[in-house]
């Protein structure tokens, strides 16, 4: 067997040949077909083919969400050959920008929402890039006249033909499927570089795992920055299912979406259930059409599990977990009657490897530690990406061979509990400063770099506040007085950040709390913030 | 005002995000029923939670929003009035019970 046979893009096209008039997408209001959204996808790959010289990387990055564009985007590029990367439109362009110009990207596909942003995406690229507007079918001449370096196609120039034979992307399994960018601890996002062979892997591995068939109906809760999208679907597109994409406000109370699209798959952060729980939609029997009820990305807890299981009384709820580095998740714990014992300060176990996948908890040493202790949760198998783009400095930090093994591991840097006999994996806190923001991973160094450069100031702290049972809720920093007023700083850091990373609110002091060490006691800081500063 | 009116809930959703409101520049007075408190970035998802939450608080009842849509879960108008509905209920089922 050749060893690139197999890309991300060959369920989809199989299930396109199987399938051709069921429905593979519905989101906002369309409904498209397998046949309607592989003719959507090929013609955005063609106009990548023909508009782009060679060199560069073999990656187009789509600024769009939840529209057409977004999934056919996501599948042209794949269809290229090329791998994707994501973008999102609800960050600040200026961060957009720093991907795209860290990703090295040639083509860019952007839906009519984002188009308001291009202006600001486009500055200080150095090579020319290929601009896709699938949804634009007026004013490019203008953007022509503005960006004279760039190429721009729009509506009316992407050839729609839907009578060829379904085209076979070649990509090595090592080529990068998808580069997504998460928080970087020195102010720069860092992008994760995932192989074919890694998705491809999982994907297969899971639809056996769920019994995935043509009927499932799978949620889309995740942006496509989050890798956990990936999950919705390339499991629904393998086997001839339906991703059903809500309009991003009804994930604030998503109980009538879940029943109006018939879901039998439902993947969430906590938060989105926890907020449900809140608007009291977890009643007993709500959603009797979901099979599967799983949920990742950060800690979930054991009565909100139970609730959901009241909810979803027809669905198995499960508790996933996986970096992105590891490809959307790697263990994966089954909640059940007899699981609350096995549950730890009501947090549910994130529980035993998934197939082809191995762990090891070790030391600072990489060696394992004794069952019993705690160490770093360490993970190794097919599904251990590549490592972040142009980074092997980071790279090699975090993807090691252990003393004592042959197999590369990524270092998660999740504390854990090795356990003693066969028990599952309990998942203790970090032993750096990335912390989850309703699901959304934020290095707190990130945020603390950021204040400093705008602020003008040698010190600055970021703590998670308010802290939930799942995450936290957001973010507080404190930093020493400096020549800028703090107002403009927050500005300055909408303009870098995502929302959900921007200090809620920023705190003066000039008395730091220390610790016995003389370094800054962030438990203190914690305690003024719960005496309401 | 009576407790529990959907002027009287305006009012709380308006006093508890005075600051964020008056940080943006925006008159709480002056805030119209149809204004989004989310889309106007004045609460993000977890605000318009703990909001809720403060609601139920002051009313002293526990609220069951699941079958709001959310498009008037975060506008001031409608989610006022939704609530008011729920606490005339909850009082009338008091009474009669």
């Amino acid at each position: 067997m050749r060893d690139d046979v197999r890309t991300l893009a060959a369920g989809f096209l199989r299930s396109a040949e199987y399938y051709p008039q069921r429905v593979a997408l519905e989101v906002g209001g369309a409904k498209l077909t397998y046949q309607a959204l592989y003719d959507a996808a090929k013609s955005l790959s063609k106009a990548i083919l023909r508009n782009l010289s060679n060199d560069g990387p073999q990656l187009t990055a789509v600024l769009a969400s939840r529209s057409v564009t977004a999934y056919a985007g996501v599948l042209g590029s794949l269809l290229a050959g090329h791998g994707y990367v994501p973008l999102n439109p609800s960050f600040p362009p200026e961060r957009t920008n720093a991907m795209l110009r860290r990703s090295e990207c040639r083509s860019l596909i952007v839906d009519a929402a984002a188009q308001s942003q291009l202006d600001q995406v486009l500055v200080n690229l150095t090579e020319p890039m290929v601009v896709i507007l699938p949804e634009c079918t007026g004013e490019i001449g203008e953007y022509t006249a503005r960006w004279p370096k760039h190429r721009f196609v729009d509506a009316g120039e992407l050839e729609h033909n839907s009578t060829d034979a379904p085209q076979q992307p070649s990509a090595a399994a090592n080529a990068v499927a998808y580069l997504l960018f998460t928080s970087g601890s020195t102010g720069v996002p860092k992008g994760v570089a995932v192989a074919h062979r890694n998705v491809v892997h999982f994907v297969q591995a899971a639809v056996e795992r769920y019994k995935i068939d043509e009927f499932d109906r799978f949620s889309q809760t995740f942006d496509l920055t989050f890798d956990l999208s990936a999950f919705d679907m390339f499991l629904a597109w393998e086997r001839g299912a339906c991703v059903c994409c809500p309009p991003r406000k009804a994930l604030l109370n998503p109980a009538q979406f879940i029943r109006d699209s018939r879901l039998t798959i439902w993947f969430s952060v906590p938060s989105v259930a926890l907020m449900m729980r809140q608007l009291g939609a977890l009643k007993p029997a709500a959603f009797p059409t979901l099979r599967w009820s799983l949920f990742c990305g950060e800690a979930l807890p054991a009565d909100l599990a139970a609730a959901w299981a009241e909810a979803a009384p027809q669905s198995i709820v499960e508790n996933l977990y996986g970096p992105t580095e590891v490809t959307i998740a790697c263990t994966a714990y089954r909640w059940g009657g007899l699981s609350a014992p096995e549950c730890e300060h009501n947090i549910v176990p994130i529980g035993y490897p998934l197939a082809g996948m191995k762990t090891l908890i070790a030391d600072n040493n990489l060696r394992e530690v004794p069952p019993g202790q705690e160490g770093e949760l360490l993970m190794a198998g097919p599904q251990v990406s590549l490592g972040y783009w142009r980074d092997a400095e980071k790279t090699a930090d975090r993807f090691v061979v252990p003393p004592d093994t042959e197999l590369t591991y990524y270092r998660t840097g999740d504390r854990v509990c090795r356990p003693t006999s066969d028990g599952p994996l309990l998942f203790r806190g970090r032993l750096d400063h990335q912390i989850k923001v309703q699901g959304y991973r934020v290095e707190l160094q990130e945020i603390e770099a950021l204040l400093k450069q705008e602020a003008g100031v040698d010190l600055a702290i970021a703590v998670a506040w308010p802290l939930r049972s799942s995450s936290a809720g957001g973010i507080e920093a404190f930093m020493t007085a400096g020549p800028v007023h703090v107002d403009a700083v927050r500005e300055r850091l909408k303009a870098r950040l995502p929302s959900y990373a921007v200090p809620r609110k920023i705190h003066v002091i000039d008395c730091w709390p220390l610790n016995s060490n003389g370094k800054i006691d962030r438990g203190q800081l914690l305690k003024l913030l719960e005496a309401g500063l | 005002m009576s407790s529990g009116s959907g002027e009287y809930v305006r009012s709380l959703i308006l006093a508890r995000l005075e600051q964020p409101m008056v940080e943006m520049g925006l008159e709480p007075a002056a805030i119209t029923d149809d204004f989004d408190l989310l889309t106007s970035g004045i609460v993000d998802s977890l605000g318009v939670v703990e909001l809720i939450g403060a609601i139920e608080q002051q009313l002293g009842i526990a609220l069951d929003l699941s079958e709001l849509d959310p498009e008037s879960l975060t506008t001031v108008g409608p989610l006022s009035r939704y609530i008011e509905t729920q606490y005339l209920q909850s009082v009338h089922a008091r009474r009669s019970a």
